[in-house]
């Protein structure tokens, strides 16, 4: 029987019909299936929700967070309405943690190096043979115990896993580093040369009536933002007179934008600024008279010389502005001063933050309402010892373990998942560093630059399934214990005891069980030590939880996420008013040779991703900035003026060159109004060489071209001190960005428009 | 090839895609296989699970559970939800030596997996039923046991050896119910 | 017949545009992940977006954020552009869009004057271990079909029958009730509840507001004759220009 070729077709056709039809309303196969599972614990019931009590981890400072979970799957983070930090509310980023506990791209179980470093190629092994390999390795050292044999870098954390890694790195007299990217070293200097304190202060934003802030993106990224943004709303709108808020920045940040009024500033002369400011207020007598003999060391100190007359053309702010926001700052109290961010990430950083913060001397606002609150030591001994011991890395720190590592003096590199690699300054060289360290391993949830460089990886849990403690970077003034537990199984369970992740701190004790090591933690794993810690909270029998015995304690720490008490503040005693240093040192840059056309280089964290922390997550990606709604790519913020008369465009990729990190990067241009002329702004978070299917090998990293210039006194980073100079490649790449490139639409010439005068008032 | 001769290749077949497409439309339109085709007799459980015994009346023979007895959830969420291993074997640890579905149970049990029971009942994923709401309404207003009112929807499973589909389940179904009973008819009652 | 008229007051005066809201929506939602393809095509998808207009250009320079959401009008001009009646005005107030019902003809984004509604152009596809994460309340939403904020109608729902299971009333301001965004925002800038309890917050705030003296509410395009459910506040600049207007040409 033949077919013609009309016939061949019908039936072909008809046949894919049917195939279609059929397939379209087909039922997915996996809702043909209802399971009845083996065990059903107690409180799970399938369609209902419970929703659990923890922390979200580091962004920079934790959140207390409740997970919604469903038949053992997290689905939804909401804020802790108990926490003292967040009360109820959360950022962005706390909730993506449920991406990076479903995350694609985690290591799904413990994983050795197979060829050269860094060629990405991996076998898994088993847990045991893991820890034999970490422990053969320690065991090379433990026989000769030299210093710095052992570097273990992490996260700065105050918290219990703090405590088993502190212990942990004593046995060796290694070094544990806290690493931050964009570090607050000079601010924790001042909190201490200024007013005798050993951590980070509360800033009383709900209070306070005139808010002067120099470069600390506060409503951004910057410590704690979703505290500070729940103070804003109150200073804003609550029930009381609005605020105002005066942001002083070399950049236009969304702290500039949300500011009554912004100034721009010449990088680097925040402090010079604020010393003209600290003149006008003491010359006019506004301020407090004790503080305004003491600040200037009754007299020792020429004020004079800082007048707003002879620092406007350093600072680039007009004497009027300058007088004016003095004297509105010093009669409209309660009056706060902040500083930080790119004000501290200079060659002066430190001289800078002191000038700004010796402002609040003049207005009483130290550990007053409305002011600077301090914080209190942590609650229980081994937190306060943890903090005591925490090394938070300059710099300078990192230089000198960068250098034993380099003399062959560093045997075992250990890191969580902070990524230093990624984030210190190419030019400080650890990546080259590293090399002549004979064993690096991780403990990485998910590959990162560090991680891809290690031989070994130990993979953790994600903090949805693990236990811990946290007490806050920057705690609210009172004493606060955030509890953690995990909301969900870990989600590898089902690969065995062999394969899976494992808590760090579980990991590391059972290193130190191995090796005979005695840690002194009287528990086995990390449940028992946030217990054992529960335990001493409770026996303070003070706070918000209080229980006759301990089992009703520890429900109920895990119920409300946490322990604090509001009547534990810090004993300030009397803050004596410091003397001004007496001469205002100029900030130094590093730039090109022949710096013509050169830009200075002010890069500033991610509103979502922070420091690349969010890279690998698929929402903070796609999450818009939201000065410019750009996603997912590197862009580079230059002032559209500027760009007209260099023929930039936006999308148009260019190349931003310092001396350093060779070819430097390239970035698409995003021309605004809003940069000052002389500065250009890149974004952190992208550019990694690893970190799974969303973050790799996507845009450029900024920190890797940054000079490796430190504050002189200090060794802090000064992040903000490179100048770049831009070229366009010639390509042109469209900016993956929420906002539209409409045209404006010519105006109707009959219709009323709405026009603008100034007041009389 | 008579037959094929007279009416074509193309005849053929459109008569048979004619054909198909009737029976796919008309079994849906009825919510459920043609029972002519032997299809709605229920599917094969990996477990045969005979209601008739656990829910049937004692005078049928069975032991007269009630359904709520192992559907839990039912007056209280949206999902009924069926037991876990665990809860079957709170009896079957002891009851039922010798027969072969209890002992591919207690299989299941020692093994400490999932059964994957097939579906019966099925609304789309855009839809959204809450048992607990319907059950409550009609427990209150007929002052009736819970378990008395899952008839309505499911026939009546007691007395069914395999567990099948009798009512099509459409929102043609929903929505008249709601309508004699005056609940809201609302489409975001249901769709969101 | 309801005694509910949800509704939403935002006080853009709070806003510092973090774009909490916009992740804490797409959690709750079942949104599909924006990729920057999707990005590039214009048609990424946010049913709460953040959005930024300047003022002036640099020394002189401001930005203002705004978060835009569905504006649930009570006379929508997405409703009666429908040809199939998958969006329409219910009795609580909102303008809901049914999915099954929708036959994807854009008719409603092309009418909306606000750009709140977002067309599903490709299959949302997530890796298997993030499907983890999707809500089980919330249709996932497949290719051609019409979306938008539904005020997480699930939440209401959802606390309405369990306060009528167990004998109690949904409190205003209960955070089971109020949408996702709503307890995201870290400075308190969107408040949710139901208009027609002259006790709510929401209310409260829309009575002070559009009534009271120097009050700050608007809706969004009020020209338009929407009549939305969600009111604004504006921004307050002490540095204070009037406004005058005046004919032109």
């Amino acid at each position: 029987m033949a077919l013609t070729r009309r016939q061949f077709l019908t039936t072909v056709g008809g046949g894919t019909l049917g195939a279609v039809i059929a397939a379209a309303c087909g039922i997915p196969e996996d809702e043909l299936f209802v399971q009845s599972p083996a065990e059903m614990p107690e409180d799970m019931v399938t369609g209902l929700d419970n929703w659990y009590a923890t922390l979200s981890h580091g962004f920079p400072t934790s959140e207390g967070v409740v997970v919604r979970v469903m038949e053992g799957r997290a689905k939804k983070v909401e804020g802790n309405v108990d926490y003292p930090i967040n009360r109820g509310r959360h950022s962005a980023r706390s909730e993506a943690m449920l991406q990076d506990l479903y995350n694609p791209d985690r290591i799904k179980g413990p994983m050795a190096r197979v060829g050269e470093r860094g060629d990405g190629n991996w076998e898994e092994i088993g847990w045991s043979d893991a820890i034999s390999r970490v422990v053969y390795q320690l065991e090379q050292v433990s026989a000769a115990r030299q210093n710095r044999e052992v570097v273990l870098a992490t996260g700065p954390m105050v918290s219990h896993a703090g405590v088993v890694v502190d212990k942990f790195i004593n046995a060796y007299r290694g070094t544990h580093i806290g690493y931050e990217p964009l570090e607050n070293t000079n601010l924790r200097t001042v909190m201490k040369n200024l007013f005798g304190q050993d951590r980070l202060p509360d800033f009383d934003i709900e209070n306070t009536n005139y808010l002067l802030s120099f470069g600390a993106d506060f409503l951004n990224t910057w410590i704690s933002p979703v505290r500070y943004m729940r103070g804003y709303g109150e200073f804003r709108q609550g029930d009381r007179e609005r605020g105002t808020l005066v942001h002083i920045d070399s950049r236009f940040s969304m702290t500039s934008a949300n500011a009554d009024e912004n100034v721009f500033v010449k990088p680097g002369r925040e402090g010079l600024l604020a010393l003209s400011m600290i003149q006008v207020i003491v010359s006019s007598g506004l301020g407090d008279p004790v503080a305004a003999r003491d600040i200037t060391g009754g007299g020792a100190v020429d004020l004079e010389q800082w007048a707003p007359e002879n620092v406007a053309e350093a600072t680039g702010v007009s004497a009027e502005k300058i007088k004016h926001i003095a004297e509105q700052f010093a009669t409209h109290r309660p009056a706060l001063a902040i500083g930080g961010g790119s004000a501290g990430a200079h060659t002066n950083g430190l001289f800078n933050l002191t000038a700004i913060y010796s402002l609040n001397y003049l207005v009483g606002a130290v550990n007053a309402p409305g002011g600077l609150i301090f914080n209190p030591a942590p609650a229980t001994d081994d937190l306060a010892d943890a903090e005591a011991n925490l090394k938070v890395g300059s710099a300078a720190d990192w230089r000198e373990v960068i250098r034993a590592m380099t003399d062959g003096d560093v045997k075992v590199l250990m890191t969580d998942g902070s990524d230093p690699m990624y984030g210190l300054p190419g030019a400080l060289g650890l990546r080259e560093a590293s090399y002549n360290v004979p064993f690096i391993f991780s403990f990485a949830s998910q590959l990162d630059d560090t991680t891809a460089m290690s031989d070994l990886v130990l993979p953790a849990h994600t903090s949805l399934e693990e236990w811990g403690t946290d007490v806050p970077a920057a705690g609210p003034g009172h004493q606060v214990v955030g509890f953690q537990q995990p909301v969900v199984r870990p989600f590898f369970e089902g690969r065995g005891e062999e394969l899976g992740t494992k808590s760090m701190s579980d990991t590391l004790m059972a290193i130190a069980g191995k090796l005979g090591i005695d840690l002194g933690l009287d528990a086995t794993d990390i449940k028992g030590v946030v217990e054992n810690a529960a335990r001493a909270l409770f026996n303070e029998n003070r706070g918000s939880v209080r229980a006759d015995d301990f089992r009703a304690f520890w429900a109920g720490v895990l119920q409300r996420g946490g322990w604090w008490d509001t009547d534990s503040v810090a004993n300030a005693g009397t803050v004596t008013t410091k003397q001004l240093p007496a001469n205002a040192p100029a900030p130094e840059f590093a730039g090109p040779a022949g710096s013509e056309g050169s830009f200075h280089l002010v890069p500033f964290s991610s509103t979502s991703m922070g420091e690349g922390q969010g890279a690998h997550l698929p929402w903070l990606q796609a999450t818009p900035d939201p000065l410019t709604s750009a996603t997912w790519q590197t862009w580079v913020e230059i002032n559209h003026k500027v760009a007209k008369l260099r023929d930039i465009r936006e999308g148009d990729v260019v190349r931003v060159v310092s001396a350093f990190g060779g070819d430097g990067i390239t970035a698409i241009a995003y021309p605004h109004p809003g940069v000052p002329t002389d500065v250009v702004s890149i974004p952190l978070g992208q550019g990694h060489k690893a970190g799974g299917r969303y973050a790799e090998g996507r845009g450029g990293n900024a920190l890797s071209i940054l000079a490796d210039r430190l504050d002189d006194e200090t060794g802090a980073l000064a992040w903000a001190a490179t100048r770049v100079t831009i070229e366009k490649v010639g390509d042109w790449k469209r900016l993956p960005k929420f906002e539209n490139n409409n045209p404006d639409f010519a105006r109707d010439e009959n219709q009323r428009i709405i026009k603008i005068t100034p007041t009389d008032s | 090839m008579a037959l094929l001769g007279v009416l074509g290749v193309t005849s053929l077949v459109g008569l048979a895609a004619v054909v198909f497409i009737l029976l796919f439309v008309i079994s849906a339109w009825l919510g459920r296989p043609l029972s002519v085709f032997g299809y709605n007799e229920g599917p094969d459980q990996p477990i045969a699970f005979p209601h008739t015994t656990h829910a049937g009346s004692v005078e049928d023979g069975g032991i007269g559970l009630d359904c709520t007895f192992c559907h839990r959830n039912v007056t209280e969420g949206a999902a009924a939800t069926v037991p876990s291993v665990g809860l079957c074997m709170t009896c079957h640890a002891v009851v039922g030596d010798g027969l072969a579905e209890v002992e591919k149970l207690r299989e299941y049990s020692a093994e400490g997996t999932a059964i994957d029971w097939i579906r019966v009942h099925r609304v789309p994923d855009h839809v959204r039923f809450n048992h607990e709401a319907h059950i409550s309404f009609f427990s209150d207003q007929d002052e009736i046991l819970p378990s008395a009112v899952c008839a309505t929807c499911h026939g009546d499973v007691a007395t069914m050896e395999k567990v099948r589909q009798v009512e099509p389940l459409k929102m043609g179904n929903c929505v008249d119910c709601h309508r004699d009973n005056d609940a809201p008819t609302d489409c975001t009652t249901c769709h969101y | 017949m309801a005694d509910e008229k949800w509704g939403m007051v935002i006080d853009v005066d709070r806003c510092t545009g973090c774009q909490a809201c916009v992740v804490a929506c797409q959690s709750e939602n079942n949104i599909p992940i924006n990729d920057e393809g999707l990005f590039n095509q214009q048609r990424a998808n946010q049913w709460i977006r953040i959005e930024r207009t300047w003022e002036g250009e640099y020394p002189d320079v401001k930005a203002r954020f705004m978060p835009v959401l569905c504006q649930h009008c009570d006379d929508a001009p997405c409703e009666p552009v429908c040809p199939v009646y998958a969006t329409y005005h219910n009795t609580e107030g909102m303008n809901v869009q049914i999915y099954n019902r929708c036959i994807g003809t854009r008719f409603c984004a092309n009418n909306c004057p606000y750009q709140v509604r977002f067309f599903n152009f490709w299959e949302p596809e997530w890796p298997e271990s993030l499907k983890n994460q999707l809500n089980p309340d919330v249709t996932v939403r497949s290719r051609g079909i019409m979306e938008k904020c539904s005020f997480c109608v699930q939440r209401i729902r959802r606390t309405g029958r369990n306060a009528k299971r167990d004998g109690t009333v949904v409190e205003d301001g209960d955070r089971a009730l109020n949408p996702a965004c709503s307890n995201a925002c870290p400075t308190g800038a969107l408040t949710f509840g139901n208009l027609k309890d002259e006790n709510s917050a929401v209310a409260k705030l829309a009575e002070k507001e559009m009534h009271g003296e120097n009050g700050r509410g608007y809706h969004l395009l009020e020209e338009m004759g929407t009549h939305p459910s969600v009111i604004y506040l504006k921004k307050v600049d002490p540095t204070a220009e009037k406004v005058t207007e005046e004919a032109h040409g």
